[in-house]
């Protein structure tokens, strides 16, 4: 039997006509591929304007494309929408999306029936989901009364009603706290463990790190690489940081002149960050701090923000 | 069915929740008083029915505009509208659904009329023809939901939906006939108010209320019936091409 990726994108480009006439049109996504398996947390990491938003529009059939294909589990985006449907929940992140005039338990039951969710189950559902995302005591509450954060939440919840197979999320944690942005990474592990795929577009380079299994990052509207978080932290291994406090200004001198460092950056009370450029420079700093009677000494693996600066360049910081 | 239904509840959830939607429904019993004192005052009562019926329509037609014409500029607005297009459920059925039940809540003014007038001014206009009256007012409701679907889709692509909402209105309650009869109006509008299903609709409901009996009644239902099945069909079609611009725009109107 032919595999079919839950979500498969081939050469898909949008266009969007010139804001004003004469002036310039603007692609939002030029000729992207790629395959999203079965189960997988893929993150979509890039700047506001990158075009992710545009390819999760098309994804959820809300957009056609220019030209290209995309199929969710093999149906068509555009010629075949009415079977995508069923199989995808869509959800923005901020604070529109709901009737914020209704309850939560009236929104949620509403979309119930949008997504064509057998009558019997649909108070089951809705009751299980408003436990599930810690919403169930202010169920009975309008949404407009609501923080964002629990907004946030109740979008989660809205776009699980349908039971989707493949979940689209698209900025989610955008508004949500600390706690509230720990919790939904914990329930993006579970619903991966229930055998869903999702795709996550957000520019926080932690939260791809923290919940993906695979990472695109994208500028432009066009994908630039997509690996596991850990290779693409491989990448810039070489750009590993040794931190320290306490290092004697002779030694300073040193370090820079070692192999494979970069700079040494000063930073505030006599500590240092020494960058490296080359794998394996971490050893010979270390050693050498060491030998210096250096101790208070920490290394830090790079970040994604970092892969993203080293792939991307500093154009995707400006977000 | 079902999303029908349940695009109905929201409707009434969201009156329950917000309502400002049904202010109109307040400033009827405003208009009835109006109207019977002109009628009194010039010696006219045998005009109450007409001076009852007026706001009942004023109601129902002004909710159809501002109620059920915001109904996707809101949704677009909150941000619902591009995820009711990404799940299952059919725009136009959802729609319909809303706009029907905007509809029904309109009927309501015109029982308010008839109750303002008995109590203020102790008339009771009798319905002498009732099974001719509530078909012609189910006809109505039908017509003024397929027109409402129109003013929905119209609205959310134009630049300025309340002043085509504020300025409709007056033209739509005089050539449909709302207080005076087209047959009274100047010639040269009979046409265009022939056009108007709400024209053919008040003249029955006078008639349904007139001691004599009324006259083609099967054929002017037709009418009624038919003018506004030409609104369903513009409706359905406006709808399909908001969502065709939608899904190939990325936008839905022009605001």
């Amino acid at each position: 039997m032919r595999h079919v990726h839950p979500i498969s994108i081939r050469h898909l480009t949008r266009r969007f006509p010139p804001a004003r006439k004469g002036g310039p049109e603007r692609i939002a996504l030029d000729r992207v591929s790629l395959d999203i398996h079965a189960g997988e947390v893929h993150g979509l990491l890039g700047p506001n304007g990158a075009g992710k938003t545009t390819l999760c529009k098309i994804l959820s059939t809300v957009l056609l494309p220019t030209s290209g294909t995309a199929t969710i589990y093999g149906f068509d985006v555009v010629t075949q929408a009415r079977s995508v449907r069923p199989l995808i929940g869509l959800v923005f992140g901020g604070e529109r999306g709901l009737y914020s005039r209704l309850t939560a338990r009236q929104n949620l039951r509403y979309w119930a029936a949008l997504y064509r969710v057998p009558r019997r189950q649909v108070t089951d559902r809705v009751e299980t989901l408003l436990a599930r995302l810690g919403l169930a005591e202010r169920a009975h509450e309008r949404v407009e009364t609501w923080s964002r954060g629990m907004k946030q939440r109740l979008h989660l919840a809205r776009g699980l009603i349908g039971d989707p197979k493949v979940m689209i999320l698209d900025e989610p944690t955008a508004g949500m706290d600390p706690v509230a942005a720990r919790e939904f990474r914990g329930l993006v592990r579970e619903l991966r463990g229930e055998g869903r795929t999702l795709l996550i577009t957000t520019h926080d380079m932690a939260e791809a790190e923290a919940v993906c299994d695979r990472v695109t990052l994208i500028d432009g509207g066009r994908l630039l690489r997509t690996e596991d978080p850990r290779t693409i932290g491989r990448w810039v291994s070489a750009h590993e940081r040794v931190d320290a406090a306490d290092v004697p200004e002779p030694i300073l001198s040193n370090l820079e002149s070692l192999p494979g460092v970069a700079r040494v950056e000063r930073l505030s009370r006599g500590a240092v960050r020494i960058h490296t450029s080359v794998e394996g420079a971490t050893a010979t700093v270390l050693r050498t701090l060491l030998d210096a009677g250096v101790t208070r000494v920490a290394t830090t693996e790079p970040s994604l923000e970092e892969v993203y600066l080293h792939v991307v360049g500093n154009r995707g910081m400006r977000v | 069915m079902r999303v029908l239904l349940a695009a109905a509840r929201l409707q009434l959830a969201t009156f329950r929740r917000s309502p400002d939607d049904l202010m109109v429904l307040l400033t009827v019993p405003l208009f009835t008083p109006i109207f019977l004192v002109i009628a009194k005052h010039a010696g006219r009562l045998d005009l109450a029915p007409y001076a009852v019926l007026a706001p009942g329509i004023i109601a129902m037609l002004s909710m159809a505009l501002n109620t059920s014409g915001e109904i996707i500029e809101r949704d677009r607005w909150g941000g619902t509208f591009e995820l009711t297009l990404a799940t299952p459920a059919r725009l136009p059925v959802i729609v319909l659904g809303r706009v029907a039940t905007v509809t029904l809540a309109s009927l309501l003014g015109i029982a308010e009329s008839w109750l303002v007038a008995y109590l203020m001014f102790g008339i009771a206009v009798p319905v002498l023809h009732p099974g001719a009256f509530v078909l012609t007012l189910t006809a109505t409701a039908i017509a003024t939901a397929g027109t409402a679907v129109v003013f929905a889709a119209v609205f959310v692509w134009t630049r300025s939906a309340r002043t085509f909402q504020n300025s409709l209105s007056y033209p739509l309650l005089l050539l449909g006939g709302a207080l005076v009869p087209v047959a009274l109006l100047p010639e040269p509008l009979h046409p265009i108010s022939r056009a108007v299903y709400l024209s053919w609709a008040a003249d029955l409901l006078r008639a349904s209320l007139a001691p004599g009996p009324v006259s083609a009644l099967w054929p002017r239902l037709g009418i009624v019936v038919g003018l506004g099945a030409v609104g369903y069909v513009i409706g359905f079609a406006l709808l399909r091409w908001v969502i065709h611009r939608a899904r190939t725009t990325g936008k839905v109107g022009y605001a």
